[in-house]
C-alpha cells in the first residue's frame, strides 16, 4: 500500500479520537493540521502573489512603482512596535476604503435593486391567480419587517414581524436539512476513504 | 496625523474605487487597476504578519513551557511545508503536493466531518418541537430531508416537488429579506467607512 | 440513560449505519432535479473549443462532497472538447483545483496548455474577481507552474471576461457570491455554481432572480449529473449511505421529540 495512503488513514483515525475525548493523539494531529495550513498558504500566497505580482516585476522586470506596494506592505509589519504600529493603519485603511468603494454599487445594484425588482411578479399571470408570487411577496415584506428594529413590532407591525419570523423557521429548517445533508456526504466520503483505500475492505 | 493620514488614505481609495464603476475612460481603468493591485498585494503581506504573529505567540508559549509538544508540532508543520516546496517545487507529483494530499487534506476533511456526529446528536436532543415556530422549523427541516433522498423520489415526484416549492417560495422570501437588509446594512457601513465616521478599522493595535 | 451513553448510541449508530450502507453497494437512479438539468444542458449545448473558467473557490474541509461536483462539471466539458481557465480563490482549493483539474484531463487526453490550464491563486477574491474584468493576464501573469500567461496557447485571444463563456464557481462557502456580485454587476458575466448542500438555500435568491444562472447542489446534485453524463461516481456510490444518513436522523428527532412530549406530560402530571 503506498506510504500516503498509510499516513492519511492514520491521521484521519487520529482525527476521529476526538468523537471517544480530546486526547493527546487528537491533539497532535491538530497542531498537525494548523501548522500545516499555515504553512501550506505561506507557500501559495508567497509563490502566486508576493513573487508573481511583486517581486518579479520590480526586480526582474524594473517596474520601479511596485515600490510603493512593496513599502505599504512593509508598513504592515509595524504593528509589533508599540511606537511604530500607527503606520499599520495606512495600508489596512486603503484595503478597507477600497473594499468599501467596491461595495457600494455591488450592494446596490445586485443584493438591492435586482432582488428587488425580482421579488415584483405580476398576481395574475395567463389568467390564474399566481400563488408563489403572493408568497414571495409577502415573505419579503414581513421578513423585512422582523428586522426593521426601529420602530416597536406592535399592532399590524407585529402581525407583519410574527409572520416574518414563520417565513424565516422555514428559511432555517430548509438550511439545517441542507446543512445534515451536506455534513454526512462530508462523513460519507471519509468513510469512501477508509473503506476503500485504506482499508480496502472496499474495490 | 496618526488617525487623520489612514482616514484620509481610506477617503480616497473609497472614491476613487466606487467612481470607476462609472467610467469607462482609461484613466479611470488604471486607477482602478492599480488600487486593486496594491489592495491584493498588501493582503498578502498581512498573512505575512499572520505566521509572524502566530511564530512569535508560540516561541513564548514554548518558553513558558506552556503546551510545547503540541506546539513544537505545530511550527514543525509550518516549517516542513515551505521546505518540501524549496526541495521539490510545487507540481503535481512534488513532495509538496503529496503532504497536502496525504496530510492536510484528509486532516482537514476528518476534522469537518466530525461535525455530522454532532449534527446527528443535536437532531435528538435540541430538536424539539416546543412552539409554532419550532414547530415550522421541524417541518421544514424534514420536508428537505426527506424529499432530496433518491428513495423518495422512487417512491412519488410530489417529495422532490414538495422541497422544492419550500425551498424556491417560502424559504427563498425569507432569505431575499435578510439578503436586501445585510446589502443595505453593507451599503451604510461602506459610506461610513469612507466618509471617515466608522473608525473601528483603525484600532487593536 | 446516560448523557454519555445516549451518545455513544447516537455516534455509534451513525457510524454504523454508513458503513454498513456502503457496504451494500446498492445504487440508485436519480432524477435530475430542473437545475442540474439546465446546468447540464448548457455545458452540453457549448460549441467546441468554447472557453469556460472554472475556479476553485473552497477549502480542503469540504472535499469529500466538493470533489465529486468537480470531477463531474470538469469531465463534462473536457467531453465536450470545451477550454478550461482554472483559478483558486482559496489557498486550499489550489492544490485541490490543479490536481482535480490534471487527473481529468488525463482521462481525455487533454493536453495542459492546449486544452486547459491551471492559473494558480490570487488573495483577496474581490480583487481578483474584479482585476480580471479588465486582464486575466495582469491577475495572472504566470499560470501556477510559472509559465508566462502569453506563452499558453489556450490563453491566445482571451483578455477578460467576455471570451470566457461561462465561470463555473465550485465552492463550499459564500465566494460565489461575489462572483455574482461583482463580476455580474459591472462585467455581466454569466455565472453557475457547484456547490455543497448546506449554501443551497444562501444562493436561492439570486438563482430566482437570474443573477445565478444554476447549481448543482450537493452530493445529491453530483449524483443526478453523473446520471446525466452517464458516467457513475462519488456521487451515486454515495446516496444510499446519504439515504440512510438522513433517515437515522429523522428517526432521532422523532424519538427526540417523543421523549420531550413524554417528559412534558409527566412534569405536569
Amino acid at each position: 500500500m503506498d506510504i500516503g495512503l498509510i499516513i492519511a488513514g492514520i491521521l484521519t483515525l487520529a482525527i476521529y479520537t476526538f468523537l471517544y475525548k480530546d486526547n493527546p493523539i487528537y491533539k497532535a494531529a491538530e497542531s498537525l493540521l494548523i501548522g500545516l495550513s499555515i504553512g501550506y498558504a505561506l507557500v501559495i500566497y508567497w509563490q502566486t502573489t508576493l513573487v508573481d505580482r511583486l517581486f518579479a516585476p520590480l526586480f526582474w522586470h524594473g517596474e520601479l512603482a511596485m515600490i510603493i506596494p512593496l513599502v505599504l506592505g512593509l508598513l504592515m509589519f509595524t504593528r509589533f512596535s508599540n511606537r511604530l504600529s500607527w503606520l499599520s493603519r495606512i495600508p489596512i485603511a486603503l484595503m478597507i476604503g477600497a473594499g468599501a468603494g467596491v461595495a457600494i454599487p455591488a450592494m446596490l445594484y445586485a443584493r438591492t435593486l435586482k432582488q428587488m425588482s425580482a421579488s415584483v411578479m405580476p398576481l395574475v399571470d395567463g389568467g390564474g391567480f399566481n400563488v408563489e408570487a403572493l408568497v414571495v411577496i409577502v415573505g419579503l415584506l414581513t421578513t423585512l419587517a422582523y428586522f426593521y428594529f426601529s420602530r416597536e413590532h406592535k399592532g399590524a407591525m407585529g402581525v407583519a414581524a410574527k409572520v416574518g419570523t414563520y417565513f424565516l423557521m422555514i428559511f432555517f429548517g430548509a438550511t439545517f436539512g441542507y446543512t445534515v445533508m451536506s455534513r454526512m456526504s462530508t462523513f460519507i466520503g471519509r468513510i469512501d476513504f477508509l473503506l476503500t483505500d485504506f482499508l480496502r475492505v472496499l474495490a | 496625523m496618526q488617525q487623520r493620514l489612514p482616514i484620509a488614505v481610506c477617503f480616497i481609495a473609497g472614491v476613487l474605487m466606487f467612481l470607476q464603476y462609472f467610467s469607462p475612460h482609461p484613466v479611470a481603468r488604471a486607477v482602478f487597476v492599480t488600487i486593486n493591485d496594491y489592495w491584493q498585494i498588501i493582503f498578502a503581506f498581512t498573512l505575512l504578519v499572520g505566521i509572524a504573529a502566530f511564530v512569535k505567540t508560540n516561541l513564548k508559549q514554548i518558553s513558558r513551557g506552556k503546551d510545547t509538544p503540541y506546539r513544537l508540532i505545530g511550527l514543525a508543520g509550518l516549517v516542513l511545508m515551505p521546505v518540501l516546496a524549496l526541495i521539490g517545487g510545487i507540481k503535481i507529483d512534488s513532495p509538496f503536493q503529496w503532504a497536502f494530499e496525504n496530510m492536510l487534506a484528509p486532516m482537514q476533511a476528518t476534522v469537518f466531518s466530525l461535525l455530522a456526529f454532532f449534527v446527528a446528536s443535536a437532531s435528538f436532543r435540541g430538536f424539539r418541537a416546543r412552539n409554532a415556530q419550532a414547530v415550522i422549523l421541524l417541518a421544514a427541516a424534514l420536508v428537505v430531508l426527506i424529499g432530496r433522498v433518491p428513495i423518495t423520489e422512487m417512491i412519488s415526484e410530489t417529495f422532490p416537488k414538495i422541497t422544492f416549492w419550500v425551498q424556491n417560495y417560502p424559504s427563498m422570501a425569507a432569505r431575499r429579506g435578510i439578503l436586501i437588509g445585510i446589502g443595505l446594512g453593507s451599503m451604510t457601513t461602506a459610506l461610513r467607512v469612507i466618509l471617515g465616521i466608522e473608525r473601528t478599522y483603525l484600532r487593536g493595535e | 440513560m446516560t448523557r454519555l451513553k445516549t451518545r455513544w448510541v447516537i455516534f455509534g449508530g451513525l457510524f454504523l449505519m454508513i458503513t454498513l450502507s456502503y457496504l451494500l453497494n446498492v445504487r440508485f437512479e436519480s432524477v435530475a432535479s430542473p437545475e442540474v438539468q439546465k446546468s447540464y444542458t448548457y455545458i452540453e449545448d457549448l460549441p467546441e473549443g468554447s472557453v469556460i473558467m472554472v475556479s476553485f473557490d473552497h477549502e480542503a474541509s469540504s472535499l469529500p462532497e466538493i470533489q465529486p461536483l468537480a470531477l463531474v462539471v470538469l469531465r463534462h466539458a473536457f467531453k465536450n472538447n470545451l477550454k478550461i481557465i482554472g483559478v483558486s480563490l482559496f489557498a486550499e482549493g489550489t492544490a485541490i483545483g490543479y490536481r482535480l483539474l490534471s487527473q481529468t484531463a488525463s482521462e481525455f487526453d487533454k493536453r495542459y496548455g492546449t486544452d486547459y490550464v491551471f492559473l494558480g491563486f490570487k488573495p483577496q477574491q474581490i480583487s481578483a474577481i474584479l482585476g480580471m474584468g479588465e486582464s486575466i493576464r495582469h491577475v495572472f501573469p504566470e499560470d501556477y507552474l510559472g509559465t508566462p500567461t502569453d506563452e499558453i496557447p489556450v490563453m491566445h485571444g482571451i483578455v477578460n471576461y467576455d471570451q470566457v463563456e461561462m465561470v463555473v464557481s465550485i465552492t463550499d462557502g459564500a465566494l460565489t457570491v461575489h462572483w455574482i456580485e461583482y463580476v455580474g454587476s459591472q462585467y455581466h458575466q454569466q455565472v453557475m455554481a457547484a456547490l455543497t448542500a448546506a449554501m443551497i438555500t444562501t444562493y436561492d435568491p439570486y438563482l430566482a432572480s437570474g443573477q445565478l444562472f444554476s447549481v448543482v447542489g450537493g452530493l445529491k446534485g453530483a449524483a443526478e449529473y453523473e446520471n446525466l453524463l452517464g458516467q457513475p461516481g462519488g456521487g451515486n456510490r454515495g446516496m444510499l449511505a446519504q439515504t440512510s444518513a438522513h433517515l437515522y436522523v429523522i428517526v432521532l428527532i422523532i424519538i427526540g421529540n417523543i421523549l420531550y412530549f413524554r417528559d412534558r406530560k409527566r412534569g405536569k402530571e
